[in-house]
């Protein structure tokens, strides 16, 4: 049997998973492409590394590695680009201040001096003598309820005209709407073009998009879950009054019908995703009660785990 | 390439949205629309891999991840300053590379001679 991703990781055949895992994590720690970023000979072995430990740190396939089954060389992962790659080059400088900014010393001065960013050239349309005007690109920035519920916001073009962009609901990040006419102004009376804006929708701190669904994490009580209970969830439209009925568990997901982003006749649903969360101190009552209960019962969540694995 | 949260989490396989959400709101990721719209490009996203493989596959304690990530930015910076100083140079006539190339040889040694 060929042992070269053992010797790769510099452990033996017989290691325990948690050697090969303690020898990979050691060797990635010193060898790894973005801490090393001229040194392509450690850059190549890294690769060595890791490949060896995709194989050897999965019990399975390390098992059928061990019997033959699968060869060193069907593991390596595919090609990668590393974030020295992008952050070296013109475009990197967005996380030039590190992650402390602020204290920036008199030899960086120097180079902002020397490299200063350069003001980009031109901008905005081809002047083409084309009878239509140009399409002008702006973007903007929309609340998640706003694209989720659909909204009127007033822009201030950059030449001072302000202009009413109706932005319709369940509208999605990166969509472009075309506003027609609201462009650079025609060439010798012909059209003006078009004003085409890039949405970009916000995230939200309790609400996620899945298209039209909405996703929210509910948090319930031990007793909720147990007794079934009457509870009121927000969603995007305002709060609503939804039942938990008893014996639900955590993660078990309930479905708001129409309660989603509406989109013509058609509406997504808000999807309920329980959690059932304990206090931090159990008191005495519920150490009694959950004593008592392990007592008498012979219930157990696991089999079907047990089973299947 | 502009991508948004789901998008991301569905490229990275070993990145989740919580992890995600914490670094942007930590600083470590800063994607382009601020705290209002997360949008990430391929400076994010690798850097996002970057991120995975100190905190999943190092498991280096989150407490030191600031320090690493501020000394890893400063190297690149000065990369790329080194990088533009040469190729700055590579334009000079052959006469001023030479002297360049001599005075830092002559600092080099001077150091090294204590």
């Amino acid at each position: 049997m060929n042992d070269a991703p053992y010797k790769v990781l510099g452990v033996s055949k017989t290691a325990t998973q948690d050697e090969i895992k303690k020898a990979y994590r050691k060797l990635a720690k010193t060898l790894h492409p973005d801490l090393n970023p001229d040194d392509p000979g450690k850059q190549a072995q890294f690769q060595a590394v890791t490949a060896a430990y995709d194989l050897l740190g999965d019990t399975e396939k390390r098992r059928r590695f061990d019997a033959g089954e699968i060869d060193a060389s069907g593991q390596e992962r595919p090609e990668r680009q590393y974030y020295h790659q992008y952050a070296a080059q013109d475009g990197g400088e967005r996380y030039d201040g590190g992650f402390a900014a602020g204290h920036e010393e008199d030899f960086s001065d120097l180079f902002a001096d020397l490299f200063g960013r350069r003001q980009p050239s031109g901008g905005g349309a081809h002047r083409e003598f084309k009878a239509r005007g140009a399409d002008l690109r702006y973007h903007l920035e929309v609340g998640f309820l706003e694209a989720a519920l659909g909204a009127k916001r007033t822009v201030t073009m950059p030449d001072g005209k302000s202009i009413e962009i109706t932005i319709p609901s369940g509208v999605s990040d990166g969509q472009v709407l075309r506003l027609r006419g609201k462009g650079a102004p025609g060439y010798g009376g012909g059209p003006a073009g078009d004003a085409l804006i890039t949405i970009a929708v916000a995230s939200h701190p309790v609400f996620i998009r899945d298209g039209d669904d909405i996703e929210l994490e509910l948090p319930i009580t031990f007793d909720e879950a147990v007794l079934g209970a009457k509870v009121d969830v927000p969603t995007i439209s305002g709060s609503v009054s939804m039942t938990i009925p008893p014996g639900t568990s955590s993660g078990q997901r309930l479905r708001l019908k129409g309660r989603g982003i509406k989109r013509g006749k058609a509406s997504g649903d808000q999807l309920v995703r329980i959690k059932i969360v304990l206090p931090k101190a159990i008191d005495d009552d519920m150490r009694t009660l959950a004593e008592r209960w392990r007592d008498s019962t012979d219930f157990d969540p696991r089999t079907d785990l047990r089973r299947k694995t | 390439m502009s991508l948004d949260e789901q998008t991301v989490v569905a490229q990275i396989e070993r990145l989740t949205l919580r992890e995600l959400r914490l670094w942007v709101s930590e600083g470590w990721v800063r994607p382009a629309q601020g705290e209002h719209g997360p949008v990430f490009d391929e400076l994010d996203v690798a850097r996002l891999h970057l991120l995975c493989d100190l905190c999943n596959d190092m498991e280096l304690p989150a407490d030191v991840i600031p320090t690493v990530l501020t000394l890893i930015d400063q190297l690149h910076r000065t990369r790329r300053h080194l990088r533009h100083l040469t190729e700055a140079l590579d334009e000079q006539p052959a006469e001023v590379r030479r002297a360049v190339v001599a005075s830092v040889r002559l600092k080099a040694k001077a150091k090294a001679d204590g």
